[in-house]
């Protein structure tokens, strides 16, 4: 008998299967990993099928040394070994290189907002406000303190944004604002940075456009939660 | 190799969303084995060809979860002998027909009083047409091989064709003999030893077809789709294809939509509504489970044309 069908005979093989996406899920929540793969409303519903998983793989750990049976399919093997890669290689996604592949059609915020004053804004509660109130000269000279990933689109000046997800990063949405970067520094693509600055009105390609005017620039460690809802 | 570690971090995203939900479906298949017992309740449903699709569809309301958490459900009913309609029913049709979904519809597009009941009708019209064009192949055409051989031990032997028995008397006149209709309830250790075989078997499914969406949405430029929003006909293409490259839980994908609602056509985002339910890259893997390739082309093919139809009357009547 070869090692492969020994193993698909092991009586072990089922609960350290369920052990081990269970403990993947769990492991994904402790670690905050889960901050960087989905949106917060599901981490709950997450962590606890981890802890159903690890609960039913001690269940079937008792039960696994008088257990007899057929082979077990060769895709739950598959399976534990996509769970082992997982937990050895954790996500590391460039957000701008996933962001410039889509359009910034940022969502409208998940419940009714109230915007705060100018310096205490997001980035994503300033696009947004951009966005419902499109007459640029408004909110020119307004000061302001955001954060951000540097978004690098092919053949566009670099942007500061954020990624917005509803439900996991399959459907995350970039939402940036342009920057008017000081002569001579070259933003390097997915770097973080906190820029302290003023709102101006500039023109690009022949629109008033808002343009953030950096008045200083600092490198930021990536968030714990780089997701906004 | 940027692109490579963005697809990874997207494809581990999908998968473990969907997990918990897949999860679910297994359990309250598994509560659902255990609580009746399996002929009872089964005789009672109607085997109408109209009639099964709808009770199947209203089931919907019972499992307020999305499509990966359905089909362990809806393999549980054709298992246990349930009308093809109504399972096919509940598959198409509940993950759009429950009250998560339709609560979700309605706080992301609260302004277009359309869509809240042109979405539920138009899942339910998709999940009727589909469960009435798949009832016209053969079960062994259609139905998968295991859940074939499942299903043929609860049906009665008088509604499994003689070539298809394996064994039995010809040319006798005797009657033939129905299978026992009650069936014992499972030991709680055995329920979880199934309930944990078809977990596991499902997830290694999912695991490929979460693999499948993110290689497709990392290397396939959404603007490429997106750009094509403002035609009629090509914004319903368009919105098509992105909801079965994206793969994206019905629970939110009306969330989702908002992001491009204003860019496209009203039969556009429609049609991006009613198809991921139905047919996406993720559940590729999942419907294996239950049909044939064949019935898998001819599922996506059709539900395909009536959504575009759907999409495309939407634009004609400018709703």
């Amino acid at each position: 008998m070869s090692l492969l069908q020994r193993l698909r005979r092991s009586p072990w093989l089922t609960p350290l299967a369920l052990g081990l996406w269970g403990w993947l899920l769990l492991w994904s929540r402790l670690s905050g990993r889960l901050d960087l793969l989905l949106n917060a409303a599901f981490h709950a519903v997450v962590t606890v099928a981890g802890a159903v998983l690890m609960l039913l793989a001690l269940i079937q750990l008792r039960g696994a040394r008088r257990r007899r049976g057929g082979p077990v399919p060769l895709g739950v093997l598959l399976s534990l070994g996509v769970a082992l890669l997982m937990l050895a290689f954790p996500p590391a996604p460039s957000f701008s290189d996933l962001a410039a592949n889509r359009q910034d059609s940022l969502p409208e915020a998940p419940q009714l907002s109230f915007f705060l004053p100018p310096e205490q804004r997001t980035l994503t509660e300033w696009v947004r406000l951009l966005r419902s109130q499109p007459d640029p000269d408004l909110h020119a000279g307004d000061p302001l303190q955001i954060s951000g990933f540097v978004l690098a689109r092919p053949g566009e000046p670099a942007q500061l944004a954020r990624l917005t997800v509803r439900c996991c990063l399959a459907d995350a949405t970039p939402a940036g604002l342009p920057v008017d970067w000081p002569e001579g520094s070259d933003p390097v693509p997915d770097q973080w940075l906190e820029i302290k600055g003023t709102m101006t009105v500039q023109d690009r390609n022949g629109v008033p456009t808002n343009v953030v005017k950096p008045a200083s620039i600092k490198v930021i460690p990536r968030p714990e939660r780089p997701l906004e809802p | 190799m940027t692109r490579a570690s963005t697809a990874w971090a997207i494809f581990q995203g999908l998968l473990i969303e969907a997990l918990p939900f897949l999860l679910l479906g297994v359990a309250i298949a598994g509560i659902a084995r255990w609580l009746v017992p399996q002929s009872a309740w089964v005789r009672r449903l109607p085997r109408n060809a109209v009639l099964a699709p709808i009770v199947g569809a209203l089931l919907g309301f019972a499992l307020p979860a999305c499509e990966c958490g359905n089909v362990p459900v809806a393999r549980r009913l054709l298992a246990s002998g349930a009308p093809l309609g109504t399972g096919f029913g509940f598959l198409f049709a509940a993950p759009v027909l429950n009250p998560i979904v339709l609560a979700s519809t309605w706080a992301a597009f609260p302004d277009k009083t359309w869509l809240l009941w042109a979405r539920p009708l138009g899942a339910f019209l998709i999940a009727l047409a589909l469960s009435m064009l798949l009832g016209l192949l053969a079960e062994s055409r259609l139905l998968a091989p295991a859940l074939l051989e499942e299903r043929r031990l609860t049906q009665p032997l008088s509604r499994v064709g003689l070539l298809e028995r394996g064994s039995g008397l010809v040319g006798g006149s005797a009657p033939v003999p129905e299978r026992p209709t009650s069936v014992e309830r499972l030991r709680p250790g055995e329920l979880l030893g199934h309930s944990t075989r078809e977990f596991l078997n499902l997830l290694t499914l999912l695991v490929l077809g979460s693999a499948l969406a993110a290689v497709v949405q990392t290397w396939l430029p959404r603007s490429w789709l997106l750009a094509l929003g403002s035609a009629p006909t090509l914004s319903v293409i368009a919105l098509m294809l992105l909801a079965l490259v994206l793969s994206v839980c019905s629970s939110v994908d009306a969330f989702l939509a908002l992001g491009f609602a204003a860019q496209v056509t009203p039969g556009a985002l429609l049609a991006f509504l009613l198809l991921g339910p139905v047919v996406d890259l993720k559940l590729a893997g999942l419907f294996t489970v239950l049909l044939t390739p064949r019935a898998i082309g001819i599922t996506a093919v059709a539900a395909s044309l009536l959504v575009l139809l759907i999409g495309q009357w939407v634009n004609f009547l400018q709703l």
